[in-house]
């Protein structure tokens, strides 16, 4: 494995520091309530739209909070999400697949038109149409995401499958004896795992944009708690004043997405993985 | 040993609105018998069903009409434990080598599959067993450890007759196994497979467009043609000289020796 990621990496100092930068995010966030140097959620209305200073680095917001810590624990909430709904997506996703391309016939076909049915929706609308159903929250939206992102997992697999099962070496595993669980866990999934978590390092780009546009338009995580997307929606009725109460938590999600899409596509290129 | 009975197999489409018709029948009643220790040749063009019919021999597919009788126990119709039990007598030995074996596999994991199916061994008896596989075919015992992407295509195929005769099957079906490979692999693996005939005392059912792959190697040819055997002979010799079009255009084409016995490609 290291001799492999040493090949991907071999010079390409881009991809290099975007994986630091993403595994500093990560540390970050799992690190905050350490490293936050004061409560994300404490009011202090005498201190309030304060500029940067010594004890708050970035300034203070309209009541008065962190902005360096806000920003913190925001990273828990985008990232910790953008990771829960990566990978229970990916495992549904996959075992679905793996079973509608293995079993083949008409419950390949009843899945593959649902997965077509989800997919010709924007995805945005539809979580909107289901957060709309079980109402806003966290749990709602984290839900209604993995609902609308198995799909494409499903469907990357699935055709992986149906490609690998047609190929002698199932056939051959067949006629010495493997039966079809067997199959399935010693030829398939080896075979499809490594282009699906690269398919999946290019989905959490997505995920994290998904979270802070429903947290921005106030679906997600409901005030005080702070999160990136629900951070520039409050700073946006300062945007005159203070633009940076929108432009610092905007930056940082432009970081996170950029660096997961340019370490997905060096990966997927390395290793020829067909983008949804 | 084995009693091919008027097998006919039909590729179904799954769209029910589509009428069926005779007419895309790959296997037409087809009958075929075959004694232990024999080589019968299957010998077509492409399209003459002879893949398929190695594919309801190793029961991959059911065939829609007639049985399958290995040792006198029809394959379709016994289940679960007999069927594993007759099964594990019938191997196979695909065209490509390449994609025969899992990628992702050390050769000998690929060569110890048919024996962790089958055959309860310890680590330490199955790296034994493996090795002295790969040195029957003709490798060495240390190149167990490496893939697939480390081997020709000529030891690719030797893996593949190693998986193949790890059981000790009493049949293998050899699905055109040489004509993925150069002419000098070729008669080299034809020679591998005739010695392991000779040593193991098993049966192949070796299916071949190459009329003079056939004569090396086999002890009776049918040749087929669309769906159906239309020759059957024990003296593959005889094929040079037989009058049927089917025979004549394998014979044909065969390569001129010499390029005074060109023929004109009129």
């Amino acid at each position: 494995m290291s001799k492999s990621r040493q090949r991907v990496f071999k010079g390409q100092p881009t991809i290099v520091i975007c994986s630091i930068v993403i595994l500093l995010f990560f540390i970050i966030a799992a690190l905050a309530p350490w490293i936050a140097p004061h409560d994300p959620v404490k009011v202090d209305l005498t201190q309030k739209l304060d500029g940067p200073s010594a004890e708050h680095w970035l300034g203070t917001d309209q009541l008065g909070r962190d902005n360096l810590s806000r920003l913190i624990y925001g990273a828990r909430v985008s990232l910790g999400f953008a990771v829960m709904i990566f990978v229970s997506s990916l495992i549904l996703g996959t075992l679905i697949g793996a079973l509608s391309g293995y079993m083949g016939g008409w419950l390949d076909n009843l899945i593959m038109r649902v997965c077509e049915g989800i997919m010709a929706f924007p995805n945005l609308v539809l979580v909107l149409g289901i957060v709309g159903i079980f109402g806003p929250g966290l749990t709602q939206i984290l839900l209604a995401l993995m609902m609308v992102q198995w799909v494409y997992y499903a469907r990357i697999c699935r055709n992986m499958v149906v490609s690998l099962k047609g190929r002698p070496f199932i056939a051959a595993a067949r006629v010495s004896g493997s039966s079809s669980w067997q199959i399935i866990r010693r030829h398939i999934i080896p075979n499809v795992q490594r282009p699906i978590v690269v398919m999946a390092t290019l989905e959490m780009g997505w995920a994290i944009m998904d979270i802070s546009a429903l947290s921005f338009l106030g679906l997600g995580i409901q005030p005080p708690n702070a999160e990136w997307g629900a951070m520039i929606h409050e700073g946006t009725s300062h945007i005159r004043s203070h633009p940076e109460l929108m432009i610092y938590p905007g930056i940082l999600i432009l970081i996170v997405v950029i660096t997961f899409n340019v370490v997905g596509e060096a990966l997927s290129e390395r290793y020829g993985v067909v983008k949804r | 040993m084995l009693k091919v009975q008027n097998v006919s197999y039909r590729y179904d489409s799954w769209n029910w609105w589509r009428p069926r018709s005779e007419e895309s029948s790959v296997l037409r009643d087809v009958s075929l018998d075959l004694e232990g220790g024999c080589c019968l040749g299957l010998l077509g063009t492409s399209g003459a069903g002879k893949s398929t019919l190695g594919k309801v021999v190793l029961g991959l597919q059911r065939p829609n009409k007639g049985q399958i009788l290995f040792e006198g126990q029809d394959l379709y119709a016994s289940g679960g434990q007999l069927r594993q039990r007759i099964r594990r007598e019938i191997q196979v030995v695909f065209q490509d080598c390449y994609s025969s074996v899992n990628p992702l596999m050390t050769a000998a994991q690929i060569i110890g599959e048919p024996l962790r199916n089958y055959e309860r061994l310890s680590a330490g008896e199955l790296r034994r067993c493996t090795g002295a596989l790969l040195e029957k075919v003709g490798l060495s015992a240390g190149d167990g450890s490496k893939t697939p992407d480390e081997f020709s295509g000529g030891q690719l195929q030797r893996i593949n007759i190693a998986r193949a005769i790890a059981l000790r099957p009493k049949l293998i079906v050899l699905d055109e196994p040489v004509s993925s490979l150069d002419r000098v692999h070729q008669s080299l693996i034809l020679e591998l497979l005739a010695d392991l005939k000779s040593s193991l005392g098993v049966s192949y059912l070796f299916i071949t467009h190459d009329i003079q792959a056939a004569m090396a190697l086999c002890d009776r040819v049918a040749v087929m043609d669309r769906g159906e055997i239309v020759q059957m002979t024990d003296k593959p010799l005889s094929l040079w000289e037989s009058e049927s079009p089917t025979v004549r255009s394998l014979t044909e084409a065969v390569l001129p020796e010499h390029p005074s016995l060109r023929r004109s490609l009129s």
